[in-house]
């Protein structure tokens, strides 16, 4: 069981999980940066994102992928009234109102999706839905080797919104220091609807990419969502470059703990360990190496 | 002794008043069904309010307790225990529960806390799924079918709730209460002054715990089966939320009101548009949390104040809404 090959394809299965999962918390991780705010409706616009995809492909015979790029504006615009509209009402109470309304929010696209779509389970399937491609020796699904380079892809790109445009900038200063931002001319109230909605898009985006691996039906997307709750606190909350390395270490965590134990299981690893390291490590995985630097 | 208003007459009079339903209307089944469903909600809306409207910790995995409450029950009736007796254990193990998780994750803060719920209870679910030597697993446990009868269960919910509604009341007049808010408004200014909040927290986390537990034992044996994934759903959990959320956060009367609009909305949109309801109430929550944080209780008082001419607003009580919460303290960094 433990052979090197084996160790080794398991290792290749958690990249290719780690490229999904860091796309789908990079939202939650901006939004939480910029306004302190847990958004719980991400799992509502992951599952919204899914049923577009499925809306275009049916309509139009668009190809999943595109539909992804297709849902990068229109989620964005989304979220961007969801601030307007809503968080922004909200954001001057306590923290947990904003938390109770963006559940509000979950409940009511997700009861929403059930109304327009029923509960069953949607599929696309594709041309390439079952190709493989044998790479060294291992094969590997093409859907997932496309999700993967996807996601590398456009977290490029949100790399380099962020360390080099000036909205970018600005977005990284806000979740340094609101205060000084806002004295230095940041329109930091503009800065969060752009977090929001860049945060949705982001949802949106990763629902896309999701409906290439797995079906869905209207309660697709809670699972996910503390998933990727489960990775932002690994990452340490503030930090964008710790998204990556905690849904690396979900993904080969959950990948390995598969040869240990019974498969079902599975999702308890990501709750405990968001439970553990809430507690235990509140600064994420980044606190230990700043805490060996001081 | 505080003097006795009126107000403190409305709880015995609705109970007498309920009580006597089955005494007019005994054969109707229908209504009998509905008070149970109720009732029982009532009492966990009423417990789940003291920790999450009182303390302020909202958590959204009370289904942990339910469920565990239900199986204990399931359990112990299966080994030939009268389920009444069984009532007690079940809080009891649910109790324990709520210590063994409250110590850890009540020391995160306010939005740290829910997020931590949610991972327990759909852990605690996973769990129950695959102990299926013990659980029954994705099958369920059927349990005996000698059960008492329909206006017996309305009568044992109705009690549930007058218990939940007493200890609810108690909290709030009590030290304990005074404790709960002031450490709801401000944690650090809350200890300054004395108030032992990580014990206040846990007590308040086991008092709800106790009661919701029992209450899972009670519908184990009104529905004679028990499964993973209706008892410790998150669906269980979240009811619960938006029953306290809709009928006023930290509010005595709120859950009654809130379990009440759930189940007379869930009733009549069930038949017709099965899914709805949980639409309908999300709706509903966003516009409670943009107009009247105090939700339906705080309408109410609301209109009882305009009708008696602009009399003064009452003195703000122990438990009051999501805005006297005092100070946002927006960007309050990471869980403590």
């Amino acid at each position: 069981m433990f052979t090197a090959q084996n160790l080794l394809s398991v290792g290749v299965a958690a990249l290719l999980t780690a490229g999904l999962y860091a796309v789908m918390s990079y939202g939650l991780a901006i939004i939480y940066g910029v306004m302190k705010v847990i958004n719980l409706s991400n799992a509502g616009f992951l599952m919204l994102g899914a049923f577009m995809t499925l809306v275009y492909f049916q309509a139009w015979h668009l190809d999943p992928l595109a539909g992804a790029f297709v849902n990068l504006p229109v989620f964005f615009v989304a979220g961007w009234l969801v601030y307007r509209g809503l968080v922004r009402r909200v954001m001057t109470s306590l923290p947990l109102a904003s938390l109770l309304m963006l559940f509000a929010l979950w409940l009511v696209l997700q009861n929403l999706a059930l109304a327009i779509w029923g509960a069953d389970d949607q599929s696309i399937i594709t041309a390439y839905t079952y190709k493989a491609l044998s790479v060294f020796g291992f094969r590997i699904p093409v859907t997932r080797l496309l999700v993967f380079g996807v996601a590398l892809l456009v977290l490029g790109i949100l790399h380099y919104v962020l360390g080099h445009t000036y909205v970018g900038k600005a977005l990284r200063a806000t979740v340094q220091d609101p205060q000084a931002s806002l004295l230095v001319g940041i329109d930091t109230d503009r800065i969060s609807a752009v977090a929001f909605g860049l945060g949705t898009a982001f949802a949106g985006f990763a629902g896309s990419l999701l409906t290439l691996l797995f079906s869905f039906t209207p309660d697709f997307g809670g699972a996910f969502q503390l998933k990727s709750f489960t990775i932002i606190v690994l990452g340490g909350l503030e930090n964008f470059a710790g998204v990556t390395v905690g849904a690396a270490i979900l993904a080969f965590v959950e990948s390995f703990a598969v040869l240990f134990m019974k498969a079902s299981l599975q999702n308890v690893i990501a709750y405990a360990l968001l439970v553990i390291v809430l507690i235990v490590m509140p600064g994420g995985v980044a606190q230990l190496w700043s805490r060996n630097r001081s | 002794m505080r003097p006795l208003r009126p107000a403190s007459l409305a709880a015995p009079v609705l109970g007498i008043l309920l009580a006597l339903v089955p005494l007019v209307a005994g054969r109707n089944i229908t209504l009998l069904n509905l008070g149970f469903f109720t009732f029982l909600y009532v009492a966990q809306g009423l417990a789940w309010n003291i920790l999450g409207g009182y303390a302020g910790y909202v958590s959204f995995g009370y289904a942990a307790f339910f469920g565990l409450g239900a199986y204990t029950t399931a359990l112990l009736w299966l080994a030939g225990w009268p389920p009444v007796l069984t009532y007690p254990v079940a809080g009891l193990v649910a109790a324990a529960f709520s210590l063994v998780v409250g110590g850890p994750t009540l020391r995160l803060v306010g939005p740290y806390f829910s997020i931590a719920t949610i991972g327990v209870g759909e852990a605690m679910r996973i769990l129950m799924l695959n102990l299926d030597r013990i659980t029954g697993g994705a099958s369920g446990l059927n349990l005996p079918t000698t059960v008492p009868s329909k206006t017996w269960f309305y009568y044992a919910a109705l009690v549930f709730a007058a218990l939940a509604f007493g200890v609810a009341a108690w909290v709030r007049g009590s030290r304990f209460g005074l404790g709960l808010a002031a450490l709801r408004m401000d944690q650090e200014a809350a200890e300054s002054l004395g108030v032992r909040t990580a014990v206040f927290k846990n007590l308040a986390h086991v008092t709800s715990a106790v009661l919701v537990g029992a209450c899972g034992g009670l519908y184990a044996t009104y529905l004679q089966y028990v499964h993973p994934d209706t008892v410790f759903s998150f669906t269980e959990s979240i009811s619960l939320v938006l029953i306290a959320l809709i009928g006023g956060l930290g509010t005595l009367w709120g859950p009654i009101l809130g379990a009440g609009v759930f189940y007379a909305v869930q009733d009549y949109l069930q038949t017709s548009y099965p899914t709805f309801h949980l639409l309908a109430y999300g709706v509903l929550l966003i516009f409670i949390l943009l107009f009247e944080p105090k939700g339906l209780a705080g309408l109410v008082g609301r209109a009882w104040r305009r009708t008696r001419g602009g009399a003064p607003p009452p003195r703000a009580a122990a438990g009051a809404g999501v805005e006297m919460a005092g100070p946002g303290r927006p960007g309050a960094g990471g869980p403590a």
